[in-house]
């Protein structure tokens, strides 16, 4: 009896040991490795004490969050069209043969196209208005959305298809307590990617058309040769997006698996 | 009160899956209204596509499939006569419970909200898992999922049970638990049901009558009737003689007699 109580959390203890150990070796060997490139570099790259007073500096300025919020509001504008149509395209082309063979050749060429070429055409054909940079987002990302979605749908179960036709399921609850359910982890994980483009695509494209935001900030930074803050107001952004993509995706998670565990 | 002979009436029915190679050819069958009747044939002969064909999930190529009187329908949301169909594999929804299991299906039959309540507490009682009733189908026994799959069939109150061997993959203690249960539910309830299996005494033990297929395309062998009273014991040894007579009798149909002319060589 004493024996089977004491066991399982001196192992669950150290495992938590190893895990905190490994993640801290992780991090200090990215310090170090990045103090050696500022040696290195002369100067060029800012030493990690530099980068911390500009985080400090950029943190306590009002300003970085108007940014933020105006970069936010772009990823959730793109983020949000993207996720809809993907999603709508990609359940059509899994359950579809004849969609499929339409938007097919469209998927491909787009899943091939670099994004940078989107964010050009988009400024050549529409401006620099804020209108053209969220286009060519939700352009570039849809595919990748569609390509992950019609993966999960046509790996579904085709015996609760089966079932659902021989009881003769509606339509909308075929789609949503049948199909639905079985590709939300590939739901899940197009929604997880499509955020994480986002908001990288959403920095490129502020970084080289628009005024405003963090990747215009950004930019601005590194025209001025101050790449202490370029790295700092990175860094804030990365924190809050972590934070975000965190209270999103977790409660989400919980909802759309909870059935696994 | 007069029950139908030929409540399910199938004629010259003709099914390809790919048009080219049949999986049943010109089968004829009639089950009255209320019995049991067992299709017995060897693996792979066609008894799954037959009773999809009679569930409207495969469209047959020729040939009549009657219900009541009425043609089966062939789908989502098509309003024919219902049908409960129990699949080998259970088929529950896994993000769904027991009882959202059987109220989807409820649902789609057109019931009222408060008698699916009813209907899923009576037939959870019936097959002895009320205590069930909000689990997950994972945190389930084979045995129990297989429960619930019957549950859901009978539930909709079909005109005609479907029955794809339903316990072979159960371990067999479980199984014969499970036939005995069955036996006892279809008398209590009267429902036509009709039960696909490849074993001979499962066959002879649950059904009135059975269908023994050729091995393949299905098409409909001999018809056995079951002269043994019920309640039946699996091990009657009256089941067991009517079993060596029709291991004999489907020796050399089901290929384990001489070679048939056309037969591979290899």
């Amino acid at each position: 009896m004493i024996a089977e109580s004491v066991t399982p959390p001196r192992q669950i203890t150290g495992e938590r040991r190893q895990r905190i150990q490994a993640f801290a070796v992780a991090w200090l060997l990215a310090l170090g490795v990045w103090q050696i490139t500022t040696f290195i570099s002369g100067g060029w790259v800012p030493s990690l004490w530099r980068i911390f007073e500009a985080l400090g500096e950029d943190a306590t300025t009002a300003n970085i969050y108007a940014e933020m919020w105006i970069t936010l509001r772009r990823i959730f504008i793109s983020f949000g069209a993207a996720t809809a149509i993907g999603i709508g395209l990609g359940v059509a082309m899994g359950l579809s043969r004849r969609v499929t063979a339409f938007f097919r050749p469209i998927v491909v060429m787009g899943l091939a196209v670099p994004d940078i070429v989107y964010i050009i055409v988009a400024i050549l054909v529409l401006g620099t208005d804020e209108s053209s940079g969220l286009i060519a987002m939700v352009l570039a990302l849809v595919p990748f959305v569609v390509n992950i979605v019609i993966g999960g749908v046509k790996s579904r179960d085709p015996g609760l298809d089966e079932m659902s036709s021989v009881y003769r399921l509606q339509r909308h609850r075929y789609l949503v307590d049948v199909v639905g359910w079985q590709v939300s982890p590939a739901l899940l994980a197009a929604t997880r990617t499509c955020f994480a483009f986002s908001w990288k695509l959403v920095v490129l494209v502020e970084a080289l058309s628009q005024p405003r935001g963090i990747g215009a900030q950004v930019y601005y930074s590194f025209r001025l040769l101050r790449p202490d803050h370029m790295i700092a107001q990175a860094l804030l952004f990365i924190v809050v997006l972590r934070i975000v993509e965190a209270i999103m995706f977790g409660p989400l998670e919980r909802k759309l698996l909870g059935w696994m565990q | 009160m007069s029950r139908t002979a030929e409540y399910i009436r199938i004629v010259g029915l003709n099914v390809s899956y790919d048009g080219i190679t049949p999986a049943v050819s010109n089968l004829d069958m009639q089950v009255a209204e209320g019995d049991f009747v067992a299709v017995l044939g060897p693996s792979g002969c066609g008894k799954s596509t037959l009773l999809h064909a009679i569930s409207g999930v495969v469209l047959p190529q020729s040939g009549i499939i009657e219900i009541a009187g009425q043609p089966v329908g062939t789908g989502r949301g098509d309003q024919s006569v219902p049908i409960g169909y129990v699949f080998q594999e259970h088929r529950l929804l896994p993000w769904r419970t027991v009882a959202q299991n059987i109220a989807i299906v409820l649902r789609a039959a057109g019931i009222s909200d408060e008698e699916i309540d009813l209907r899923i507490d009576r037939y959870l009682e019936m097959l002895h898992i009320s205590e069930y009733r909000d689990t997950w189908p994972l945190r389930l026994s084979g045995g129990q999922r297989q429960r619930v799959s019957i549950a859901r069939a009978l539930a909709i109150q079909p005109a005609v049970v479907l029955m794809d061997e339903p316990f072979s993959t159960l371990d067999e203690v479980t199984a014969r638990v499970m036939r005995q249960q069955l036996a006892e539910l279809w008398q209590e309830s009267g429902q036509t049901l009709v039960f696909v299996t490849h074993s001979i005494r499962e066959a002879l033990f649950l059904a009135n009558r059975i269908f023994i297929l050729t091995r393949g395309p299905a098409s409909v062998f001999d018809v056995v009737d079951v002269p043994v009273a019920r309640p039946r014991r699996y091990e009657d040894p009256q089941l067991t003689e009517l079993e060596a007579q029709i291991v004999e009798h489907v020796m050399d149909e089901w290929g384990y007699g001489q070679p048939r002319a056309g037969d591979d060589d290899a």
